[in-house]
């Protein structure tokens, strides 16, 4: 569903992301780590077609990004840590922008449906001044999931939501790759992506360090089994 | 800085922590702006701008200088300059100032308003920023009237335009922090604030009185002529109630245009009096600052620097009614959410409607109350209006923003869009197209008006009618054109075009006045086919007062068309190329 091969990008002589290569498939949450600077966002904006890459090829539902970006962005919805919202729609007409936009058929049954799944009903004649951190975040959220998309980014979804909407959030993700769809997550936060991810993407200095499930890297590391996540992070980034 | 402020007293050492904050801020803006003209694009636009501040500051002014001289020396230009200036203040009170003048950055506010500052540092610290803008201009219009200043050296009128700009800014400050206090402190508050507007109200009635004091005498000159007309409303002011009204305004323009050397020491010092006086009423309104600075700073985090007149516009109404909008079809073509997106900005978050529907209005009712008086004032109104459309088709532009200027910040989320570059950027200025076409179109209800108070002129119209039907179709060409420069600009210069929608007061007249005299020139270059086409099948039929010119027009605007469509094609391949970092960096 979502393909990386060869992917890198530079700024100038600075390499930001060297050679990464990558498949996520149908049902995949795949949990993209690293520490600070590692290229996780850069990574993730390529992959939305945001940046191009300045060598490799990135498909996403068997469509390359870079010789048909529409209909490749079209399969994709983008998640960003800070949501982007515009100051003078409302909720409801957020969605309603992003359906003519994306051209969803069926968006007048399926925005009351997303409202309430991400608990924006009450909220849904409301302007962005008007919402919570939280409430953006979710409203960038449901704008992302509207369109069904086949391969979802998503760049630190949690920021900002209370623990109900940090549970429901997981359950939200869970059920879009139960439905078909290949998920990439950037977090920090290593016990969600232990819970959520079904595997992992580790990067370090642009670099791909470790990839597979949690077994697998253990397998290919012996020396890292029985410890955490977290000691695992460290051993592999260097922290 | 340390080591010299770190025993001084607090105000010192925030006057340095300030003075380093802002000297760091626009050095290193500068430093990165500067560093843009390793690309070849930037390098381009450096030539042509430095080739362009020549001609327009030190070429293009010495041709006239006898007649900008006595232009800016004349009875007229003073009266009626202090009059505009008395109704601009008179706005920022009635109306409302811009809140912009007030708000510091997220970051100021972090830094600044929890630190051992005091309220008066704070307000000295938003002065000291407001002088940059105003050193510009300040400069700029120095370098403009050098050399039609008569007997006044360059500094002299310098420093009388840098007083003119600060008082203005002050005032304009001043105004926004009465303002915001008012609303904060509910009735004491508005109490305190209805005595500035009952003195702008007396002194916008005092002018008033003396216009209407010499109708029957306006009405009589105007058989005579503009020239003759002019003279009259000058007297007009001039007589003792307006002149009183008009008086400081009167005082703060004295020393740029009308003394000579050896008056202009006193006229400087009344100038000087009036800026003190302005300082210090800021300053004894620092308690009230620093709640207004904060309010109007979260107004504008939540709203995000609303347009020039954002101080009529609301999203939503007192009760809380969200300003209506064209309803938008969930399915048909993308672009047109993207266009909707931005009329919904306009009717929100500016006060494009309010002031398109009070501008009609009153255009109406200046239409049937002049061609009641008479033909001549009729005519007169008909000519002031024509220039005030042709004015709105070259500076409009500069001031509706709601296009790329407005989104480019976001440009992160309009690459995930699924539409090419050009679809996206035609939307962009599609809208803001229309919307302008709308207020130009608008000063159509001038002769609408006068036709219907004498439906005989309409059979007598000869060429009126063709014309008249010729500009309603050229204009949305025109504005598409003026719209895609100013959004390819932005769109090829984001690290230098500065993004939102927030526009800024007097203190910035240089700048818009340069912006729009380069905008103009290249308008003119695109325009020269079209209107060369256009003449010449004019010329050829010899028809210059038929409906031959309605299809010269329509000709002219298809080939604005058949231009604008590669542009906006290879404006379309910039905007996909564009690096988010370069944008991002600009806002």
């Amino acid at each position: 569903m979502i393909d990386v091969v060869g992917y890198s990008k530079l700024y100038g002589d600075t390499v930001a992301v060297q050679s990464l290569s990558f498949h996520v498939a149908p049902g995949d949450v795949l949990g993209l780590v690293g520490p600070n600077g590692a290229g996780k966002t850069t990574t993730l904006r390529a992959l939305a077609g945001i940046l191009q890459p300045s060598a490799g090829a990135i498909r996403i539902a068997g469509i390359d990004l870079q010789a048909e970006p529409v209909a490749a962005k079209a399969q994709l919805a983008f998640i960003p840590d800070e949501p982007q919202l515009f100051d003078y729609l409302t909720v409801t007409e957020h969605l309603q922008f992003v359906a003519r936009l994306y051209g969803v058929q069926d968006a007048a049954p399926r925005i009351p449906v997303l409202l309430e799944e991400l608990e924006l009903t009450a909220k849904r004649d409301a302007l962005p001044s008007e919402l919570s951190r939280g409430m953006k975040q979710k409203l960038a959220i449901a704008c992302g999931l509207l369109h069904e998309p086949k391969a979802l980014l998503l760049d630190e979804p949690l920021t900002g939501l209370d623990p109900v909407g940090i549970r429901r959030m997981k359950e939200t993700i869970s059920a879009r790759a139960r439905d078909g769809s290949a998920v990439i997550l950037s977090s920090h936060l290593l016990h969600l992506v232990e819970e959520l991810c079904t595997r992992l993407l580790v990067i370090r200095q642009g670099q791909a360090v470790a990839f597979g499930t949690i077994d697998e890297i253990v397998t290919a590391r012996p020396e890292l089994a029985g410890q955490s996540l977290e000691a695992i992070f460290i051993a592999l980034t260097g922290g | 800085m340390t080591e010299q402020t770190a025993g001084a007293h607090p105000a010192l050492r925030a006057a340095a922590a300030l003075q380093f904050l802002y000297a760091r801020t626009f050095i290193n803006r500068l430093r990165r702006q500067i560093a843009r003209v390793r690309s070849p694009r930037y390098l381009a636009a450096v030539c042509i701008g430095a080739f362009y501040l020549w001609w327009a500051l030190f070429r293009n002014t010495g041709a006239n200088e006898l007649s900008v001289n006595r232009l800016l020396t004349s009875d007229i230009t003073v009266v009626l300059g202090s009059a505009f200036l008395l109704f601009s203040s008179a706005r920022w009170w009635l109306f409302g100032s811009d809140r912009g003048a007030l708000a510091f950055t997220a970051a100021e506010v972090q830094f600044l308003f929890p630190a051992p500052i005091t309220r008066r540092g704070l307000v000295h610290a938003k002065l000291v920023r407001m002088q940059l803008a105003i050193l510009l201009n300040t400069v700029i219009f120095t370098i403009i009237l050098r050399g039609n200043a008569g007997s006044l050296a360059a500094w002299q009128r310098g420093l009388a335009l840098w007083m003119l700009f600060t008082t203005l800014a002050f005032h304009r400050l001043a105004a926004g922090i009465v303002r915001a206090s008012a609303i904060e402190h509910g009735g004491a508050g508005r109490r305190r604030g209805i005595i500035p507007v009952v003195v702008f109200s007396l002194l916008l009635g005092a002018v008033l009185y003396g216009i209407v004091n010499s109708w029957p005498m306006l009405h009589a000159a105007s058989v005579n002529g503009m020239r003759a007309t002019f003279e009259v409303f000058v007297s007009a002011l001039n007589a003792p109630v307006p002149s009183v009204a008009l008086w400081p305004v009167r005082t703060l323009i004295a020393p740029i245009s009308r003394v000579s050397s050896t008056e202009w020491p006193v006229a400087v010092l009344w100038s000087t009096g009036i800026l003190l006086l302005h300082y210090v009423w800021l300053l004894r309104l620092d308690g009230a600052f620093e709640e207004a600075a904060l309010e109007a700073t979260q107004h504008r985090a939540e709203r995000l620097q609303r347009f020039r007149s954002s101080q009529m516009g609301q999203a939503r109404s007192r009760a809380g009614k969200l300003a209506r909008i064209p309803k938008l079809a969930l399915t048909g073509a993308p672009e047109v959410a993207i266009a909707w997106k931005n009329i919904a900005a306009a009717l929100r978050g500016g006060a494009w409607r309010t002031q398109l529907i009070m501008f009609t209005i009153g255009l109406a009712a200046l239409a049937v109350a002049t061609r009641t008086a008479s033909e001549r004032i009729g005519d007169a109104f008909v000519g002031i209006t024509i220039g005030w459309g042709a004015m709105l088709l070259f500076i409009g532009p500069l001031w509706m923003r709601f296009d790329l200027r407005l989104d480019l910040p976001r440009l992160a989320m309009f690459k995930t869009m699924p539409l090419p570059g050009w679809r996206i950027v035609m939307a962009e200025i599609a809208a803001v197209t229309l919307l302008h076409s709308i207020t130009v179109w608008s000063l159509m209800v001038v002769p609408l008006v006068m036709f219907l108070q004498n439906p005989g002129m309409l059979l007598e119209s000869g060429a009126t009618v063709p014309l008249l039907v010729s500009v309603v179709v050229a204009v949305p060409f025109f504005n598409a054109l003026m719209f895609t420069i100013q959004n390819g600009t932005a769109l090829l210069f984001p690290a230098w075009v500065r993004l939102g929608t927030e526009s800024r007061g007097f203190e910035t007249m240089g700048q818009n006045l340069l912006t729009t005299g380069l905008t103009t020139i290249m308008a003119a270059v695109a325009l020269v086919f079209p209107v060369g086409l256009g003449v010449l099948v004019v010329w050829l039929a010899d028809d210059w007062n038929g409906w031959t010119v309605l299809g010269a027009t329509v000709l002219g605007s298809l080939v604005i068309a058949a231009e604008l469509f590669p542009v906006l094609h290879w404006l379309g391949a910039v905007f996909e190329r564009t690096d988010v970092n370069e944008v991002t960096g600009s806002t």
